[in-house]
């Protein structure tokens, strides 16, 4: 138990502890990286040390000791989707009048609130940020330390707003983490009052030791390729499925190939299957991350350079495709996909926004 | 979790006990206020049950703020358990009134007897229950319940409701060793009222306290439906304490520093009214239906012998009222929030009020006629009119 439990960027960790012995820890941190690179548990491992009741140093430097009541408590935080999950249906089961006005909230410990982003939005809504504002001011009862998480950065607009007020004077008792996968999607308001803590991408070897220890059930090959999937976060590595992966790439390369051979009816018979609703949104964001990889291993293959190639297992394919296209092709394509990524935002129509993207980059006869 | 999982095998979490439903529900009905409705968090929304001795303890918290109270029980098994809060209460209302029997099974089941009805809910780990802040031994200050209670209704009207004016979502509490005083102010208008001449033993100096406007509601219901002549209330680093009877309500501590309220205060003012209250409060409730209904001004307008009161706005019209004062100085005309007045007139209970201006641009105050025991004074900030 402790933060030895954190895997990879130590330097960040080693400053982030470094604060904490000085006291001088900032009262709002955003703690930005990749998805599964360790945010939410990194956060955690801090409030506990803020708050754990024997705390321990370890090289020299403040840690916690993992079964203090402190400790246990705000562990069981932990598991996010599961305790997501329980407020889920615990505001299903109230009364209908109260269902409207109920947020989803994850507090395990009576000084370590947690906001997930509420559902069917999955936006952090203004009564959320309100409840954050109406109890950020009381004294702590039994940590040191009150500690709230933001857990995404989606905020309805009125949210964020009104959240600047209390980034700008929190009480010293307080601090605030926002966790984000990209810190350009909060106001840069809300940036410049926060300080900024990256947690970067960890090596393939790194992802694949952590692999071989923590996932004795996949093959060698099999941790292999997760290792390069998972792009250098450990959380998306360890629970990696392999499985829907090579689904989503699979239809990305029919996506692809449809939109070099102009065979329409390939891909309307793929993109048919992207309708509306929350796992249509699960599926098209998978479909995409897919066809970002491929791209960038047909540019790592166009560019003389396959040892970066992450797809190891479908070479063949992929070199099929990268003699077919050339670099502008793949410039092109990237553009477009990204285009696809913004109308999702939009909520444009999943199928027809893929259409529109293989069909964009056919070849003009 | 594997801790709890070990202590609910090694059988140490029993409990049963036998109780009056009356009495359950008088307690479970006390705590209501403290239990939230609108929650997914579990341990907001569970009573902590703690049978010892011969009574039955329970508590309720919304984290900020916790309330512990107790009734009497024949108690075959010590031991705690925890009980979905809404759900307990409803049910316990339908019982019929007979004993009650509360017993804790596995895995945080609870069995509920009474008569032939039998039902059994789930609760959670008691470990989950934040753990309750104890009562300090030292500086323990009586407070007269009355005395308490009619400062708090002549004050709490005042504490701003805006979140993020954090410093005023309470009212102070000065205590002296002689004296009380409770302040509430929202910024635009400041209630203030002193009583002296009691006694506060273990009081030296000033002690300043910012008491949140949760607790002080709470407080209020809670004084409302006591007998006890006095409260005990104390304080440690972070948490506020008032005993009231056999109720412990207790209460995180709010930071900030509360404004420098004295500064506020108006000293030097030239011209005094002496108004009947409820005459002039039936007056301004007239002429309001008039103002416009963002800024509710209404316009006074002090002329030799009268007091004008108008109000109009595009959309209703207009309307005016007069009344008879004893008057001689120069005319003058003020406007004011007529909720803000019309708040503190029904604080004072229709009693003379006397209203005291120095001129249009400068705060007007008003306070009670005859001055009773207590020191009341109310500070309203004028309007543009």
């Amino acid at each position: 138990m402790g933060f030895s439990d954190f895997h990879g960027n130590t330097e960040v960790v080693h400053s982030l502890r470094d604060m904490l012995a000085r006291n001088r820890f900032p009262q709002a941190v955003i703690l930005s990286g990749p998805e599964g690179a360790g945010k939410y548990t990194l956060a955690l491992m801090l409030a506990k040390a803020m708050n754990c009741l024997e705390p321990k140093v370890t090289n020299g430097l403040p840690d916690f000791c993992g079964h203090c009541a402190n400790c246990t408590r705000i562990a069981q935080s932990e598991d996010l989707s599961a305790r997501f999950a329980e407020a889920v249906e615990a505001r299903e089961n109230l009364r209908e009048t109260d269902k409207k006005e109920t947020r989803i909230f994850v507090q395990t410990h009576p000084d370590v609130l947690v906001i997930p982003p509420d559902p069917p939005q999955l936006m952090i809504k203004m009564d959320q940020v309100r409840r954050v504002i109406g109890t950020i001011y009381y004294r702590p009862g039994e940590g040191k330390e009150r500690v709230y998480i933001f857990t995404d950065s989606a905020f309805m607009k009125e949210a964020a707003n009104s959240l600047l007020k209390v980034l700008e004077e929190p009480p010293e008792f307080a601090t605030i983490f926002l966790l984000t996968t990209n810190p350009g999607e909060l106001l840069p308001t809300l940036r410049s009052r926060s300080m900024i803590v990256t947690l970067s991408a960890l090596p393939v070897e790194e992802v694949e030791q952590y692999l071989a220890k923590n996932r004795p059930d996949w093959n060698a090959k099999q941790r292999a390729l997760v290792a390069r999937l998972s792009e250098g976060a450990i959380g998306r590595a360890r629970n990696f499925d392999l499985a829907a992966y090579v689904a989503a790439r699979s239809q990305a390369l029919v996506l692809l190939n449809a939109a070099r051979r102009s065979d329409h009816s390939e891909l309307f018979k793929l993109t048919e299957t992207f309708r509306a609703g929350a796992d249509g949104r699960e599926k098209i964001e998978n479909l995409l991350r897919a066809t970002y990889s491929v791209l960038q291993d047909l540019m790592f293959l166009n560019s003389g350079t396959p040892q970066f190639i992450r797809n190891t297992d479908i070479q063949a394919d992929l070199h099929k495709l990268a003699e077919s296209t050339g670099f502008d092709w793949i410039a092109q394509a990237a553009d477009r996909l990204a285009e696809v990524e913004r109308g999702m935002r939009r909520n444009l129509l999943r199928s027809l926004s893929l259409d529109a993207f293989a069909t964009a980059l056919e070849p003009t006869a | 979790m594997p801790v709890e999982a070990i202590a609910s095998v090694a059988g140490t979490s029993t409990m049963e006990i036998t109780l009056s439903k009356q009495e359950l529900l008088r307690e479970l009905t006390a705590t209501q206020g403290v239990v939230e409705r609108k929650t997914t968090i579990p341990i907001l929304s569970n009573y902590l049950f703690e049978a010892a001795g011969d009574k039955l303890s329970l508590t309720a918290t919304d984290l900020d703020l916790s309330l512990r109270t107790s009734c009497t029980a024949k108690v075959k098994k010590e031991g705690s358990c925890t009980i979905p809060a809404r759900k307990l209460h409803d049910y316990v209302k339908l019982l019929p009134d007979a004993d009650i029997t509360i017993k804790l099974l596995e895995n945080h089941w609870v069995s509920i007897r009474c008569g032939r009805s039998n039902t059994k809910m789930v609760g959670m780990a008691k470990s989950n229950f934040p753990s309750l802040p104890v009562f300090p031994t030292t500086g323990v200050v009586k407070i007269p319940t009355q005395i308490l209670l009619s400062m708090i209704a002549k004050t709490g009207f005042a504490i701003a409701s805006e979140e993020s004016r954090y410093t005023l979502n309470g009212a102070l509490m000065v205590l002296k060793p002689e004296s009380i005083t409770m302040v509430a102010t929202d910024g635009h208008r400041l209630a203030h009222i002193e009583r002296s001449g009691e006694k506060f033993e273990g009081v030296s100096g000033e002690m300043k306290t910012l008491v949140p406007k949760k607790a002080m509601d709470e407080l209020k219901s809670l004084l409302d439906s006591t007998d006890a002549d006095t409260i005990e209330f104390a304080k440690d680093d972070s948490t506020l304490f008032f005993r009231i009877g056999g109720r412990l309500l207790t209460s995180r501590q709010l930071t900030g520093q509360f404004p420098n309220y004295e500064a506020v205060l108006p000293k030097d003012v030239s011209k005094s009214i002496a108004l009947q209250g409820t005459e002039l409060m039936a007056a301004i409730s007239r002429v309001a239906q008039f103002a416009d209904e963002r800024s509710r001004a209404v316009r006074i307008k002090l002329e030799k012998g009268e007091l004008k009161l108008s109000a109009s706005s595009t959309e209703t019209g207009e309307s005016e009222d007069s009344l008879e004062v004893d008057y001689n100085g120069d005319p003058l005309a003020i406007g004011f929030n007529a909720q803000y007045l019309l708040d503190f007139l029904k604080a004072t209970g229709g009693t003379d009020v006397k209203l005291e201006l120095k001129d249009a641009q400068s705060a007007g105050q008003l306070r009670p006629a005859e001055g009773e025991d207590y020191k009341y004074r109310y500070i309203v900030m004028p309007m543009r009119i």
